[in-house]
């Protein structure tokens, strides 16, 4: 296909457009004869028409000649002639119609004698009628030479009709034929028109559409920076082809542009670009931009290193004025936790003072009391001695008492052995006595009983005295003991008493003492709070001392790192 | 009225008379036996009251040189010198010493009279002879010879007779002193 676009879009409208202009000739042809058919059918309608006519004015004109020879009414020979008068232009029109069609003028041919021949005939019998009368005419009508007349005209007249409708018939049919014709000529030329516009459109597209596609989907992958984007390869002598390999050149072009960017960010910027032509804005820009550079990085790389000569040192110099801060900030703080601990001891020792003050006045009072309350004790110790030896004496007559009842039961014990033991005697001299002695049996049976009783009541109370006796004992003991305790409790009373006495005159001297050690260590306090509180002011300053240090030797270390980066930066160019 | 109060009496007689208990037994010389009943270590002892003449207590005892371990000593009984003769050294019991409170329950046999020691004299009772058995298993050697019977409670009756007509009691001063 070496043709451009232009002829391929004009060959395929091109043929379209002549399908199309096929089917309008064939189409307006076919109307034309359809026209032409309806112009034939219509006079073919006026001949058969005038051929009705005919055939009414022959009735009418025989009708008008028969009613004149039976009434012999002059109304009747009017119309009669009306009739005769409108036969022949009728017949004339009649052959006017039918002069192309030859056996239709041979018919006219016989048949206008035949009608004349029966208006002749007419004539002849009005006239019998007129001259002659009735009967001559009726003679005349009765030959029959009228009649057949008639026959014949209408015999002549029904085959034109016939010819006539033939061909009525023949025209409607070819009529038929050429519609048809027409519209499937109509139908099928604008299908074939219609189906040769789209493959055409379809081919046309495919072959302009799809590079010019691919070729925006290059152009934009290079809007977005892609210059990778390769255009399609097209040996197309077409505008698409010039288009594609236009195309090419351009992202060659920006491959170039692209290439030295890249060297010159990597850092060679001894690169030299060629501008395209003088209306190369990127190449000129290409080359303004390299040369300022070089120029630019030359001084950088010189300013850094004077800068970064600088920047060492001064970070030297804030090291050591950070380390110095530091340093002397320890030592500050070091000195007022221990300022504070002395404040604090201080504190506490005036604390414990003013305790021990009012501890002292305390025990003075306590020390009055108990010198008081000593000699209460001493005379109170005194009283429970006498008591004591009262119940001491108490408890001995007690203890004798007691030895007294003892024997009392021991008597009482030994009288009941003896009746028990005579209650035995007396039972056995009982038993000696026999039956007479059976009643003093049980007397002595009865004794023996209270005896036995008197027995354990003396127990009883043998044992409770023994009780008492334990009782008693033990109580004379404590009692004693209770005398040697209440008097050696009256000596140590008596001791304590003096004792306290002594104690409760220190105890004064150690209050005054301790009141004013109180007051002093009062005094002290306040003024190691006045030292605390100006060491805490030396600490924040110091502490504020060495934040600035080492914010200023960070700087310094930025600084430092930025000189260092600012090197590597203008080192890492080629100039 | 009279009448009234005799029937009364007569009613109330008549109730009596069969509410009346019938005493248990009355007591037959024939079937019971009077006995002393004294103790002797812890253990009853009892003799018939027909030996037994009277019960004194231990006094002025004075023991006798040469005579068997069984004769504790003499005593004088309102005029009568008396030997004392000590059961437990005859049974063999456990000794607990003698004290004033020892009793002597003086006994005859025939002609001859003696005082027995006795821890405590406990009295003048009756048993049924039907309730008297032979012996006890506990009591074996001299006392099973000496034994009348033992109740169930138990009490040991003696058989005095045997007892003082035993030839050991008698003592034979030149046998003793050749022995």
């Amino acid at each position: 296909m070496k043709w451009n676009v232009a002829t391929k879009l004009g060959a395929g409208f091109g043929l379209a457009l002549l399908i199309f202009v096929i089917v309008g000739i064939v189409s307006y042809q076919a109307t034309v004869r359809l026209v032409d058919a309806s112009e034939i059918r219509k006079h073919t309608y006026e001949v058969l028409e005038q051929l009705a006519d005919l055939r009414l004015f022959l009735k009418e004109m025989e009708l008008g000649q028969r009613n004149y020879v039976l009434m012999d009414d002059e109304n009747d020979l009017e119309s009669y002639q009306g009739a005769l008068g409108k036969i022949e232009p009728t017949l004339e029109r009649i052959r006017k119609l039918t002069q192309d069609n030859p056996h239709q003028q041979a018919r006219l041919d016989k048949l206008e004698p035949l009608v004349k021949s029966r208006l002749d005939f007419s004539a002849q019998t009005i006239n019998a009628r007129r001259d002659k009368g009735m009967d001559a005419a009726l003679q005349l009508i009765k030959s029959g030479t009228g009649t057949q007349l008639t026959d014949a005209i209408f015999k002549l007249l029904g085959e034109m009709d016939n010819e006539e409708n033939e061909l009525l018939e023949k025209r409607a049919t070819a009529a038929d034929a050429d519609a048809r014709h027409a519209e499937e000529t109509i139908i099928y030329g604008t299908l074939a028109a219609f189906i040769f516009a789209a493959i055409a459109g379809f081919l046309i597209t495919r072959n302009i559409a799809g590079p010019l596609g691919s070729l925006t989907a290059a152009a934009d992958r290079i809007t977005t920076g892609d210059l990778s984007a390769i255009p399609p390869q097209s040996a197309r002598a077409d505008e698409i082809g010039v288009l594609t390999r236009a195309f090419d050149r351009m992202i060659q072009s920006l491959r170039n542009m692209a290439g030295v960017a890249e060297q010159i960010a990597a850092g060679d910027l001894r690169v030299t670009v060629q501008p395209q032509s003088e209306r190369d804005v990127l190449g000129h820009a290409f080359v303004r931009m390299s040369d300022n550079l070089r120029q630019q990085i030359g001084g950088l790389a010189e300013s850094a290193n004077v800068l970064g000569t600088s920047v060492t040192q001064i970070v030297a110099a804030t090291s050591q004025l950070a380390a110095g801060a530091t340093e002397s900030a320890t030592a500050v703080s070091e000195t007022t936790t221990t300022v504070e601990e002395v404040r604090q001891t201080a504190q506490m020792a005036s604390q414990k003072a003013r305790a021990v003050a009012d501890t002292a006045q305390k025990a003075v009072q306590i020390s009055q009391t108990g010198a008081k309350s000593t000699e209460e004790v001493i005379s109170g110790m005194k009283r429970i001695r006498e008591q004591m030896e009262a119940i001491a004496g108490s408890m001995v007559r007690l203890s004798e008492q007691s030895q007294t009842i003892g024997q009392i039961i021991a008597t009482v014990e030994d009288l009941a052995a003896q009746s028990n033991l005579l209650a035995v005697n007396a039972a056995i001299e009982a038993a000696k006595a026999g039956e007479q002695g059976k009643g003093f049996g049980v007397v002595a049976q009865e004794v023996k009983s209270l005896a036995e009783q008197s027995r354990q009541a003396t127990n009883q109370v043998r044992t409770i005295l023994t009780d008492i006796q334990k009782a008693t004992t033990a109580a004379v003991m404590a009692t004693e003991q209770g005398v040697k305790a209440v008097e050696s409790g009256g000596r140590q009373t008596e001791a304590a008493g003096e004792s306290i006495q002594i104690l409760s005159g220190g105890v004064t001297e150690a209050a005054q003492a301790a009141t004013q050690i109180a007051a002093s260590s009062q005094q002290q306090l306040v003024g190691m709070d006045q030292v605390a509180v100006a060491m805490e002011s030396i600490k924040q300053a110091s502490t504020q001392n060495v934040a600035s240090a080492r914010q200023l030797e960070s700087a310094a270390r930025s600084i430092d790192e930025l000189g260092r980066r600012l090197k590597q930066m203008t080192e890492r160019y080629t100039l | 009225m009279k009448n009234a109060i005799i029937e009364t009496a007569k009613t109330l007689r008549e109730r009596a008379r069969r509410l009346a208990q019938p005493p248990a037994q009355a007591p037959d010389a024939g079937s019971m036996l009077e006995v002393l009943e004294f103790r002797l270590a812890q253990e009853r002892y009892a003799i018939e009251t027909r030996f037994v003449q009277e019960v004194q207590p231990l006094r002025d005892l004075t023991p006798l040189p040469g005579t068997p371990s069984f004769v504790r000593g003499i005593v004088n009984l309102r005029g009568r010198i008396l030997p004392v003769f000590d059961l437990k050294k005859f049974f063999d019991l456990p000794e607990q010493g003698i004290t004033d409170l020892h009793q002597i329950v003086f006994v005859r046999a025939g002609e001859i009279e003696l005082g027995l020691l006795a821890d405590i004299t406990v009295g003048v009772r009756h048993i049924p002879i039907g309730r008297l058995q032979p012996s006890l298993p506990t009591l074996t050697g001299i006392r099973a010879e000496y034994l009348q019977g033992v109740t169930d409670e138990p009490l040991i009756v003696l058989d005095l007779a045997r007892i003082l007509s035993d030839p050991k009691i008698v003592v034979e001063e030149s046998a003793e002193i050749l022995s």
